[in-house]
């Protein structure tokens, strides 16, 4: 059938026709190929332009129509319409956009008409092509989800509820209210906040329609109006809100504090919280941001954070109890570690780290002071028994762990004590053998059973003997040797022969000249000793820097506080000798060169620096290794003479038998070999219980990522009391250890990096047993036929406006931190108190802060100036005498009832002063500024500028989009403004629904506006959502993908491409096919497909082709 | 009263006129202004008076010739306004327009800042306040005195004027600016 086209050129009144010559486009529309007629008209889309049109396809037989008027979105569907009531298909129609494209965008007529008669003669070829289609419905799922929870969401999920239809509520915060619940009272009404609201939570978190999911968020959206596939995120809250009773005694034990969001920092809550007393649900959260460095950067994993929290709040006991659940030492750790953890603390980026060592100690000294209760015996629930070969740190840490899980422990030591190197290789001033003895016998009781001078020399014989995994933890025992002349000469003694022979009361006879050869924690503590033996003049050689001393800094302080001399970058050459015995060594200078395998400067010799050192005893203290003589046989060993494991499992190369500590790693740090023992003791476990021994282990603790350091005030750690140099004599200990006050104080330093620091202190609290530390965050996918979003505002923070002093100034307040001050459950009760505690004489609100400015928000933020007025009135009832004085630029007062109580503030004596003041400042001119807030600006209505002293400002701070918004946007696929708020598909007459369909807006996330409108608005989107679900179904574009099957190779791109899966693939034919009651026509796998095979209905290559031919010509 | 269109006009074309008429009123340029209560009408009200067309008040008044140019009005404006660059083009119009200014010897202090530079090509200090104090107020200038004499033994004040190089090229920039000038 021939073409026959009608063109119907609109004038918009004047839109269009104020910069068209309509008449003359429509004559050239005229002349255009296959066109039968074509006209202009004043308002094509009225009645009689409608008419007209359904005349002349009647009469003048048109089967294609083109309309040249404003934009598709406006009234395709107009015309699509008008087409079909004529008898023709809609898809017969095109549209040319002369007015959003043309019209409006130029004041050149002469170009404008030009640009019209080409988008004409576009639209003429392009119909040319058309193909009648079909529309086709799809069933509109009835389930809505509302993102939002404030007064908005509550009022739309409650209406679209109540139609018994199910909604799903969706709100990040613990509880849903919204800014609401942070109202004091209402404009104009002055009628409560929370009684009005309160009722209405209530109401959602009770509706049998109403599916409420708090502190979660929505992660991906899919699919399309009708049939939206929502994927949502429950964020772990640590609290069962079905068992939750909101009693509020886990708040009571919670030992960390923080600023209390909610009640916009002007108090502090505490890391299990509850926004507000009437919180929907009336649940608990307990907030958690990750685990604090301390925590990660321990070998052990040992949680300081939590024990540190519990001092801070004088909890001493239960603070041990944090530590032992790592590991039994907290008088060793706190004596010896060498504190990584510290070394990473957060705090330390603001002053000094926590004294986090000083802390542990505290505990155990406090224990010890107090008497420690005797630990109760493990049931003993598993029948493997485990053999640990060894007491040091390692072998006790690994037996700890094992029989905390039920099995039965038996740890074999040579030595006739246990404790290893803690006992023999640390110097009593440092660690004394009481505290490794109670710290031991805590494991005793726990029911280890510990046999000393027993060595095990071959394993066959632990394993004959019932024992199903062993873990050597035997340390490295052996000296190393330097490798020069005179080494073994008599008088010189190897560091921990010499710290064990002392350690187990032997006696040891030293010269009066001893030198000490390296620079690690056994030098150093063998130069101690040998000071306190006697020893006149100690030195310490050592080959590298002072900075590259592997030994703990303030050991090297001390040890040169007692006099030893440190000899540094000197390294020896030959023990001098005299009759087979020490005087003297040859010591050569040394310099540092580039950096070896351990990125440390590699120390070279300087060349004829010789010099002799006498000396009556040298101690070599270059480094154990492991003693292969004293282990078992059939062990592999490493390179460096340790033992080879598997560097997850610790497995050694023998089946069940793990190995741990110095015996694999060398020497090294106490609470090394505490964590080498502990993961042994997970290897072991698993391997007893046959699960596999790599797959599944705990993951590594993921650090937390940023710590807020706002507000801290800079305080140094408190100090160690040490012995005085004088009393230093024999082997007292020479650190005192913090009193109690100490510990609080330094404890209180922490900035409790991951909130919650995770003492399980509220699970004991917790009756109702709602407490889960386990929790993860879970992920619910719903489907929904209509979304409505309704995410709200952020107030205005006024900080970057300088002149304004927040932040900078006392008694400076925002309007929503007012709010707070002066709401009878806010942090003062509705006290109006100024900083120092005493009632204000005189306030000042300002309005227009951050709005109208086009530094911040151009817009009107339109509830300002009313509660401005209302905080006014509130103040009067709440402060008798107080003067008030309101700065405005222009009184916005113009719902229902809101210009009456502007009047009514006016006589309640109010000071308005029109003017916007310039500066707030503490700086006084005259005495009666004195102390007082100045305010300095222009009466604008007397032309005066004038200074104005009062006690508290209060500024009027403006709304704006969320922080989030542009992802949300993106997320819900809707468009914004400039201003940052979501788009309306139409700001008159169409004002909550959006460009993508099914996708609904209400209350401030749309724009600034107050209560009444937000709800008007609510309830809107809720009409709309209303609509469609009973109306049941959706009508979808005709305009579907569609594969051409002999072109088609089957590569199958096209599924990749397609985001609404509704490609498939046909496995005998080998094409791809799509699904029409799937495809949305998005195009994205026209674009995709390789061979060209795939076309798109009403989009095809051949329309747009045409299109663009008549556009050029 | 004058037109109520031209003066507007005529300032809004200026450099730093543009914004004029998003004025809003609200007085932060008068609130942050430190020379406000010297004016004779504070910024803002300049800017309300200029709106209303009143040309010959506006130009007469005093108040843009106490305009310190600290810019602390058009930092602070809400709304883009420049109300120092407007006070400028004030001044360069009352000057112009041969407006006598009372309450202010500035304009005095501007044209023997400008001749003294028309002459030399630079400023000479001691010429310009003589003629200053002898065209205001001979008596004030006793004191400056101590000031002056103060700086003059610094060897900070020579007593004759000393010329730039090239004052022939100086005087053509000057000519071709008056030229320009006379055409716009």
């Amino acid at each position: 059938m021939e073409p026959r086209i009608g063109v119907y050129v609109c004038h918009c009144g004047s839109n269009i026709a104020g910069t068209v010559d309509c008449a003359e486009v429509a004559q050239f529309a005229q002349g255009l190929d296959s066109v039968v007629v074509a006209r202009d008209y004043k308002f094509m889309c009225s009645d009689p332009g409608q008419e007209m049109i359904k005349q002349d396809i009647k009469e003048l037989g048109l089967n294609r129509v083109v309309v040249a008027s404003c934009s598709p979105t406006m009234h395709e569907p107009t015309y699509r319409r008008v087409c079909q009531e004529a008898g023709l298909n809609p898809y017969f129609f095109e549209m040319a956009n002369i007015r959003e494209h043309c019209s409006w965008v130029t004041e050149d007529k002469q170009m404008a008409t030009d640009k019209a008669k080409a988008l004409i003669a576009a639209a003429v070829r392009r119909v040319y092509y058309h193909q009648p289609l079909e529309t086709r419905e799809v069933p509109v799922n009835p389930n809505t989800l509302v993102v939002g929870g404030g007064i908005a969401g509550i009022q739309a999920a409650l209406k679209i509820a109540d139609s018994e239809h199910k909604v799903y509520l969706v709100e990040r915060e613990p509880s849903i209210g919204g800014h609401m619940a942070q109202l004091d009272k209402t404009f104009p009404t002055l009628d409560c906040s929370a009684c009005i609201l309160t009722p209405k939570m209530t109401l959602v978190g009770s509706h049998p329609y109403i599916e409420l999911l708090t502190y979660s968020e929505v992660a991906e959206v899919s699919g399309y109006v009708g049939n939206f596939k929502v994927n949502i995120r429950k964020k772990a809250r640590y609290v069962d809100v079905d068992k939750c009773t909101g009693c509020s005694e886990c708040e009571k034990v919670c030992p960390v504090s923080l600023p209390h969001e909610w009640e916009l920092k002007l108090t502090q809550r505490k890391a299990v919280y509850r926004p507000f007393a009437q919180a929907v649900p009336n649940a608990f959260t307990i907030d958690k941001r990750g685990y604090p460095p301390c925590r990660v950067t321990c070998p052990a994993g040992v949680n300081a954070q939590g024990y540190v929290a519990l001092i801070s709040e004088g909890k001493f006991k239960e603070a041990i109890e944090v530590l032992r659940r790592t590991m039994p030492f907290a008088g060793v750790c706190g004596r010896v570690c060498t504190h990584l953890c510290e070394t990473e603390c957060e705090r330390g980026k603001v002053d000094e780290p926590i004294a986090i060592r000083s802390l542990k100690r505290f505990m155990a000294d406090y224990e010890l002071r107090e008497g420690r209760e005797k630990a109760p015996p493990v049931e003993l629930t598993k029948e493997d028994k485990v053999a640990v070969i060894g007491s040091g740190p390692a072998g006790i840490a690994c037996a700890y762990d094992l029989i905390r899980l039920g099995y039965p422990v038996t740890i074999f030591e040579t030595a006739p004590q246990t404790g290893g190197l803690l006992r023999y290789g640390i110097p009593e001033y440092r660690l004394p053998n009481k505290i490794v003895d109670d710290e031991i016998s805590y494991v005793e009781e726990l029911g280890v059973e510990i046999k000393t001078n027993t060595p095990v020399t071959n394993l066959k014989d632990v394993m004959g003997r019932g024992y199903k995994a062993v873990f050597l933890a035997t340390g490295a025992l052996a000296s190393q040797k330097m490798g020069i002349p005179n080494e073994d000469a008599k008088g010189v003694i190897h560091a921990l022969d010499f710290l064990q022979q002392v350690s187990s009361g032997m006696q040891v006879s030293l010269g009066q000249r001893v030198a000490v050869i390296g620079g690690g924690n056994a030098a150093v503590d063998a130069a101690r000793v040998a000071k306190r033996l006697g020893a006149k003049e100690v030195s310490i050689v050592y080959r590298r820097s002072r900075a590259e001393m592997p030994a703990i800094e303030i050991e090297i302080e001390e040890a040169e506080q007692e006099e030893v001399k440190l000899h540094i970058l000197v390294a020896p050459v030959r023990v001098l000798t005299e009759n087979d015995r020490v005087n003297g060594i040859e010591c050569i200078r040394m310099e540092l060169g580039e950096p070896d395998a351990s990125g440390r400067r590699r120390p070279v010799p300087i060349e004829s620096s010789e010099f002799n050192m006498e000396v009556d005893n040298v101690i070599m203290a270059i480094g154990q290794t492991v003693d292969k003589a004293m282990l078992p046989k059939d062990l592999e060993y490493t390179n460096q003479g340790t033992l080879s494991v598997d560097s997850v499992t610790l497995q050694t190369n023998v089946e069940g038998v793990f190995a741990g500590g110095d015996v694999v790693s060398g020497p090294a740090d106490v609470i090394k070999a505490v964590a080498a023992g502990k993961e042994a003791a997970i290897s072991i476990d698993r391997y007893l219980r046959r699960v596999d021994l790599k797959e599944g282990r705990p993951a590594p603790l993921e650090r937390v990522k940023e710590v807020s350091k706002e507000e801290v005030e800079i305080k140094s750690r408190q100090s160690m009391p040490v012995l005085e140099l004088g009393e230093r004599q024999d082997f007292v200990e020479v650190e005192l250890g913090f009193d109690e006050k100490a510990a609080i104080e330094e404890a209180k330093r922490c900035l409790n990096c991951g909130v919650c620091s995770e003492c399980l202190a509220c699970i004991k609290a917790c009756e109702a047993e709602a407490i889960n530390h386990d929790m993860k965050d879970e992920y619910e996918e719903i489907e929904v036929g209509n979304i409505i979003l309704t995410t709200g505002f952020e107030a205005f923070d006024p900080t970057p406006m300088y002149q304004y002093g927040y932040k900078r100034l006392d008694n400076v307040l925002t309007s929503l931190e007012f709010e707070r001050l002066v709401n009878s459950a806010g942090p003062t009760e509705g006290d109006i108190v100024l900083k120092d505690g005493t009632h204000p004489h005189s306030i000042a609100l300002i309005h227009c802060v951050g709005s109208r400015d086009e530094k911040y928000h151009e817009y009107c933020s339109r509830v300002c100036c009313m509660y401005s007025m209302k905080l006014s009135h509130l103040i009067l009832e709440h402060v008798p005498g107080v003067q008030v004085y309101e700065f405005y630029i222009d009184i916005r007062s113009f719902g229902k009832g809101y210009e009456e109580f502007y009047n009514r503030l006016l006589n309640e004596g109010i000071n308005f002063i029109r003017g916007r003041p310039a500066e707030i400042t503490d700086v006084a001119e005259n005495p009666e500024e004195e102390g007082k807030l100045i305010i300095q600006f222009e009466d604008t209505l007397i032309g005066l500028q004038r200074r104005l002293p009062v006690d508290m400002v209060v500024l009027g701070v403006g709304l704006e989009a969320q922080p989030d918004a542009e992802a949300v946007a993106r997320l819900f696929n809707v468009s914004r403004s400039a201003d940052g708020f979501f788009m309306e598909k139409h700001p008159k007459l169409d004002p909550v629904a959006t460009m993508t369909d099914g996708i609904f807006v209400a209350g401030c996330c749309q724009g600034p506006k107050d209560i009444p409108d937000t709800v008007a608005q609510a309830l809107a989107a809720a009409a709309e959502v209303l609509a469609m679900i009973s109306r049941g179904r959706v009508e979808v574009e005709a305009s579907t993908a569609v594969v051409d099957e002999r072109i088609c190779s089957g590569c199958q791109i096209c599924m990749l491409v397609c985001p609404y899966s509704a490609v498939s693939f046909d496995e005998e034919k080998k094409v791809c096919r799509v699904n029409e009651a799937l495809c949305k026509g998005c195009g994205a796998c026209v674009g995709g497909c390789p061979s060209h095979a795939i076309n798109l209905n009403h989009f095809t290559n051949e329309q747009i082709m045409a299109q663009m031919e008549g556009m050029l010509v | 009263m004058a037109d109520m269109t031209s003066f507007i006009d005529e300032v809004a074309a200026t450099p730093g006129g543009e914004h004029i008429r998003s004025c809003i009123q609200c007085g932060i340029c008068s609130g942050a202004c430190p020379a406000a209560n010297e004016m004779e009408y504070p910024p803002r009200k300049i800017i309300a008076m200029i709106r209303a067309g009143m040309r010959d008040e506006v130009l007469s008044s005093s108040s843009m010739w106490h305009c310190l140019s600290c810019y602390m009005c058009t930092v602070r404006c809400p709304r883009g306004v420049k109300p120092t660059d407007i006070a400028h083009t004030l001044e360069y119009l009352a000057y112009q327009q041969g407006f006598k200014v009372k309450g202010t010897t500035t304009p005095v202090m501007y044209q023997n800042f400008v001749n003294s530079i028309k002459g030399n090509g630079r400023v000479h200090e001691v010429g310009i306040m003589l003629r200053y104090y002898l065209t205001t107020n001979p008596l004030a200038a006793l004191k400056v005195l101590p000031v002056g004499l103060s700086l003059f033994f610094h060897k900070r004040l020579p007593l004759l004027p000393k010329g730039v190089k090239g004052r022939e090229d100086l005087a053509k920039i000057i000519q071709k600016f008056k030229e320009i000038e006379a055409r716009s």
